[in-house]
């Protein structure tokens, strides 16, 4: 019964409708900008150039232009309104006979316009952009809205399109939902959240949520999450999460989440995800007990030394245990170096394996330094191959606040690939850095 | 009919706010100190704030709970932070974007090709909050 999965394709609007659509935004907003009391235009550019070699061991040299961009106004009333835009484009300049990818592609990540106001934390969002509210972490084209109400309680409502990467998958025509929560700031936040995505397709989400986040004193933190599927009708996760921090040099923490596979991805597009591929894709029957924990130390402020471990347990498959330390240095602007070895214990042979990584990166007046060597040692070997092992050096020079090249060059040896190199070019150029940067990478 | 129910309350939710009129200020729209590296929150705020510790060993994990304050992470990060890791369409992964940083938490470092068949056999609803309806270009080439 076909009927009943419409093929109705959504295509992504063109580069160019994109970018007309982003500067018609901020020209709108550099229109009323005269009334604003203060405007502030600043992002940043990040040119790349990737070299390597694909599968079938061509020459790939993708080139990358990673545009972000804010404009932002205060206006009287002591409130903001900021565009916001960021995306990408990118042109293969190697032969054009390679067909593993398009010659060029683009994509809009978010371009909106947002005011928030003085008061009561409202917030008005129009145009592409993340949501992350309760059970909703998902990007939209649409409107969010959020304000404070009396008493502690806040609301927040979003409706729009959703984003989905793929248009022959079908992720719904529409998406909606919002979140009431209660806090006392000093002591905590509770939430019940809702979502819903719905269109001809097989892919509809409807799910209920609560969240909470408990501090009753500076010493412990408690967050927590569960959602339940309304169409399965059953509890997709639970997941909880608890911090103690008697000291500055002392945390403990530990977290558990529970995972339904048969509720949790009844509503994902990516077909690895699907139910219908035997041996391949998702167990319906299986159920996920994660139970893991992390103890910390740090003598100064610069170092902290973890030892860490999780433990997985399935309904259907065998059960492992994920264990290790981390010893870690970070001094900002300067110096940062770290170590770590963790081993994956399980029954079985593909899931007994040691990791080990060693990195340093080192800050002179306008130039730095990197390396990074990661190493996975396999029990058994895959694909006759024992090690995974990831090598990369990097360097770069800031000629000013504004303006920084770098390059990067990784070796890699592992089951997939013998003997890989690739390099990355990145030329960085930051809009206004008097106002220190909306719409940058922070 | 739960539809209805459910936006009634949204947009009673709305009403109540824009009537309210003990209004209290918003959260600061920027942080007024400038941070270098990654802040540990708990050097100036000995309030709830501290809890933001951006260097603690269990942040990374914790921090989808935190993003439900999405006005608190505004003060210092945009949506581009965002979606330096969730993207909707994306090519490099943030590692190997990155790669000036190692000390950063970010996913996928290294040999992930490899890596992905245990992760993905582990905790596979690990990948959906960034591969599961968008951001999987890449997975399609072989999940087909």
């Amino acid at each position: 019964m076909e009927s009943h999965r419409t093929s109705k394709t959504r295509r992504p609007l063109p580069l160019a409708l994109q970018a007309a659509g982003g500067t018609l935004a901020a020209c709108l907003l550099l229109a009323a900008a005269p009334a604003m009391a203060e405007t502030v235009v600043s992002g940043q550019s990040d040119t790349i150039l990737r070299i390597g070699r694909n599968s079938e061991k061509k020459l790939e040299v993708p080139a990358y232009e990673y545009l972000r961009l804010g404009i932002l106004s205060n206006d009287s009333y002591g409130g903001t309104l900021s565009a916001n835009f960021g995306g990408w484009g990118r042109v293969n300049l190697d032969d054009r006979s390679n067909r593993d990818r398009k010659s060029y592609e683009s994509d809009l990540q978010y371009g909106y316009i947002s005011y928030q106001a003085a008061k009561n934390n409202i917030v008005a969002t129009a145009g592409r952009q993340f949501v992350t509210e309760g059970v909703a972490s998902d990007r939209l084209d649409g409107i969010y809205l959020r304000s404070d109400i009396a008493a502690g309680f806040a609301a927040s409502a979003f409706a729009g399109n959703p984003v989905i990467s793929e248009p022959n998958y079908q992720g719904g025509d529409v998406i909606f939902g919002g979140r009431v929560s209660h806090s006392m700031y000093k002591y905590y936040t509770v939430g019940v959240s809702a979502l819903r995505s719905s269109g001809e397709t097989k892919n509809n989400r409807e799910e209920l949520g609560g969240d909470f986040w408990f501090h009753p004193a500076k010493e412990l933190d408690v967050t927590g999450r569960s959602t339940f599927n309304a169409l399965t009708n059953n509890w997709m996760e639970h997941a909880y999460a608890v911090s103690l921090v008697p000291n500055d040099m002392f945390r403990v923490s530990a977290d558990v989440s529970k995972i339904n596979y048969k509720d949790y991805f009844a509503g994902q597009t990516t077909s690895v995800f699907n139910f219908s591929l035997p041996g391949r894709g998702i167990d319906p029957n299986e159920e996920l007990t994660a139970v893991g924990g992390v103890v910390a130390l740090n003598p100064t402020k610069e170092l902290s030394v973890s030892v860490d471990m999780k433990h997985y347990d399935y309904k259907v498959a065998q059960p492992a245990n994920y264990y290790g330390a981390k010893l870690a240095y970070a001094k900002p602007e300067s110096y940062s170096a770290g170590a770590s070895i963790h081993r994956m214990d399980g029954k079985q042979n593909k899931l007994r394996y040691t990791e080990y990584r060693i990195y340093t990166a080192k800050e002179f007046h306008n130039a730095d330094v990197s390396l990074d060597l990661i190493d996975v040692h396999y029990d058994s070997a895959v694909n006759g191959v024992r090690d995974a092992f990831t090598a990369t050096v990097g360097g770069g020079y800031k000629f000013n606040e504004a303006l920084r090249l770098g390059a990067d060059i990784d070796y890699s040896k592992n089951p997939d690939y013998d003997n890989e190199v690739r390099a990355l070019v990145k030329l960085t150029y930051a809009f206004d850095m008097k106002y220190a940067g909306e719409g940058r990478a922070k | 009919m739960r539809n209805g129910r459910f936006i009634l309350l949204v947009v009673l939710s709305l009403l109540a706010s824009l009537l309210y009129a003990c209004a209290s200020p918003s959260i600061a729209r920027k942080h007024p100190e400038a941070v270098k590296g990654m802040p540990d929150c708990n050097e100036c705020h000995s309030d709830s704030w501290g809890a933001m510790n951006h260097k603690a060993v269990d942040f990374y994990a914790k921090h989808k709970f935190y993003a439900s304050q999405p006005n608190v992470c505004m003060g210092c990060h945009t949506q581009a932070f965002c979606s330096d890791c969730h993207a909707h369409k994306e090519e490099i992964k943030p590692s190997d974007k990155y790669k000036d940083n190692p000390a950063r938490a970010l996913p996928h470092r290294g040999d992930y090709l490899s890596q992905h068949k245990i992760d993905g056999r582990m905790n596979p609803a690990s990948c959906v909050k960034c591969h599961g309806r968008q951001n999987n270009e890449r997975c399609i080439t072989c999940h087909r």
